[in-house]
């Protein structure tokens, strides 16, 4: 900028418009960049019953491994993914109402559930349904709050992807936790 | 008696002195003006949308969140603009700060506290994500967003970014700007967007704590960036920068104590008047020292502008264009009102508005006197010539002549050199 004239030069003007763009531009993706850079796999993948597949990210670890139905929890600071697996006929949309039914409703008070399911589609192409619910579970005062993402395979397994941390977490763990379900092999 | 007004000075020459033109945002030829106006256009259809949803989900309290921001942003607004005592900003130039706040800023916020967040979820994991990433993120990216506006328009303008000072008003309206918008969305996403909700969020974010936010934040920014461009700064360019870069972080780092769990006086739940009584409180607890400093720097700023503008029309007392006693006046903005007032009961409104003209080009003399190489500048000579015509005009004016201090016998000599230059 010419001091005394106060008026950019044309060229130090365009340079210096240019390094305004690129840092907004840097500011604007760059989170989504690094974000992304850190969230390389992390150990082995995890076997549910011999027929899901999920690869843990950089962080997250297995908190533990249930029967009936053949789950397995995966956590990270706050937030947690249960991964169910069962054979299952029929639609997506079904499988997961019954997931309410069967293992959210009779631990939950004040229980509430997403009227609609929202459709997504796995980098594989497998096709699924995503529901949000909030509620309190077991003697917590505190709200959970989650997320069930279900998805049957034309072999006939279904798979239950349950994200789920206590409320204003679980916002923090959803990146991770879909791009798991979204690189996660089902038979 | 009809008195003609002496037309201006011939702009050629004059028009490039920085408080004689009237700047303008529109500067078709500037890089920066293009880069500013197709992210506000582009960001301006996003932030419609979402102002469309929010008026779905609620219309009556979107109309209330509007309603009571104006009357919030109003006179902070005219109080930003005042600030500046000796000369206005542009009011294209102010309302493309305020737009780049409001549009620009929060709408690419919006995206950019997203991706960091995700940062600081992958760096620490989803529980200290949720305490501190309003924290962590949201305060270098909103600062950073905001003060890219306010360096494009300093690129794209810089003749107007005369002092510090002039930076303040740019960087504070930016900040307002934002500061409105994200209220509206706190309104009706945060309190929910009922009339009691609008009313709770209004004396939480603005009553309680409306003095203390973006406006002062990027008010700032705003020193920073005029401090680096502004013609009068005396160190050099380094030293510049990194005063700039020391204001810059230190509006961050208010926003900063204001968005962490640190000093949290906030009352977790607000059930009775105790409670809504404390959020002030708790406010000021985090708000008021970033409020003192600031006011310290806008009076250190004044004094800074007083001082330029004295010396600068110090050799001009005594000319066509100057009397030691309109210098006195015109050096306390208090005194310039008072004259201007008495000269209105005296001798009418007219009279007063020509006053009021002649101070403003005795300012324009200044800049004229300061950019000039030598006392017989051509541009100069022409400006003391159009003050001189101004105050004739004015003893013209039944009643006014007695107002007008008589003028120095010296009238008409060329001045000296100047004390110092810009």
């Amino acid at each position: 900028m010419d001091p005394r004239l106060g008026v950019a030069a044309p060229r130090r003007a365009l340079l210096a418009t240019a390094v305004v763009g690129a840092a907004i531009a840097a500011v604007v993706v760059g989170g989504y960049a690094v974000g992304g850079a850190l969230a390389g796999p992390a150990g082995p993948p995890v076997d549910v019953a011999g027929v899901v597949r999920v690869q843990p990210l950089s962080g997250w670890e297995i908190a533990g491994t249930f029967e009936e139905p053949p789950r397995v929890r995966l956590t990270r600071g706050g937030g947690n993914l249960d991964v169910v697996a069962v054979p299952y006929e029929g639609p997506a949309v079904a499988l997961a109402g019954e997931y309410v039914d069967a293992v959210l409703e009779p631990d939950a008070r004040q229980l509430s559930v997403s009227r609609q399911a929202e459709p997504v589609a796995l980098a594989s192409g497998l096709p699924g349904v995503r529901i949000a619910y909030v509620g309190l579970f077991g003697k917590a005062e505190a709200p959970i709050e989650g997320e069930v993402t279900a998805i049957v395979s034309p072999s006939g397994v279904g798979a239950v992807f349950d994200a789920w941390g206590a409320e204003g977490v679980l916002r923090y763990a959803v990146d991770d936790v879909r791009t798991m379900i979204d690189r996660a092999e089902i038979a | 008696m009809s008195v003609a007004l002496p037309p201006p000075p011939p702009s050629r020459g004059l028009a490039r002195h920085r408080w004689a033109a009237r700047g303008t945002l529109f500067r078709l030829r500037s890089p920066a003006f293009w880069l500013f106006a197709a992210i506000v256009v582009v960001t301006g259809l996003v932030s419609i949308e979402q102002q469309q949803a929010f008026r779905d989900l609620s219309p009556s309290g979107w109309a209330l969140s509007w309603g009571l921001l104006a009357i919030y942003a109003l006179p902070a607004f005219l109080l930003v603009y005042v600030l500046d005592l000796y000369e206005r900003e542009p009011l294209s130039l102010l309302a493309g700060a305020c737009a780049w706040g409001a549009v620009a800023a929060t709408t690419l916020a919006a995206y950019a506290n997203e991706g960091w967040g995700l940062v600081v979820a992958r760096v620490g994991g989803p529980e200290f994500a949720s305490r501190w990433t309003a924290t962590l993120a949201a305060p270098l990216v909103e600062e950073t967003l905001k003060a890219a506006g306010i360096v494009l328009l300093a690129i794209l303008a810089a003749d107007e970014f005369d002092d510090v000072l002039d930076g303040f008003v740019y960087g504070a309206l930016c900040g307002l700007g934002f500061a409105v918008v994200e209220d509206v969305f706190y309104f009706v996403a945060v309190f929910g967007g009922t009339p009691s909700g609008v009313l709770a969020g209004f004396w939480v974010r603005v009553v309680s704590s409306g003095l203390y936010g973006h406006v002062l934040y990027t008010g700032l920014a705003g020193m920073g960036v005029a401090y680096v461009v502004s013609p009068r700064g005396e160190e050099p360019l380094g030293r510049r920068a990194w005063i700039a870069a020391g204001l810059f972080l230190a509006g961050v780092a208010g926003h900063v104590l204001w968005n962490s769990p640190i000093l949290n006086l906030f009352p977790s739940d607000t059930r009775g008047l105790g409670d809504w009584l404390r959020v002030p409180l708790a406010a000021a607890a985090k708000g008021l020292p970033l409020l003192l400093f600031v006011l310290v720097l806008v009076r250190l700023a004044h004094r800074r502008e007083r001082r330029w503008l004295a010396t600068a029309l110090r050799s001009e007392v005594g000319g066509p264009g100057l009397t030691a006693s309109e210098l006195g006046v015109l050096l306390d903005p208090r005194a310039r009102r008072r004259s201007r007032r008495e000269l209105r009961a005296r001798a009418g409104r007219r009279a007063a508005r020509l006053l009021r003209r002649l101070q403003k080009e005795q300012v324009n003399l200044a800049m004229a006197r300061a950019r000039a190489v030598s006392p017989r500048d051509a541009a100069l000579a022409r400006q003391r010539e159009y003050c001189k015509s101004l105050r004739d005009a004015l003893e013209a004016i039944p009643g006014a002549a007695a107002a007008v201090p008589a003028h120095d016998a010296s009238a008409g000599a060329p001045a000296g050199p100047p004390r110092s230059g810009p």
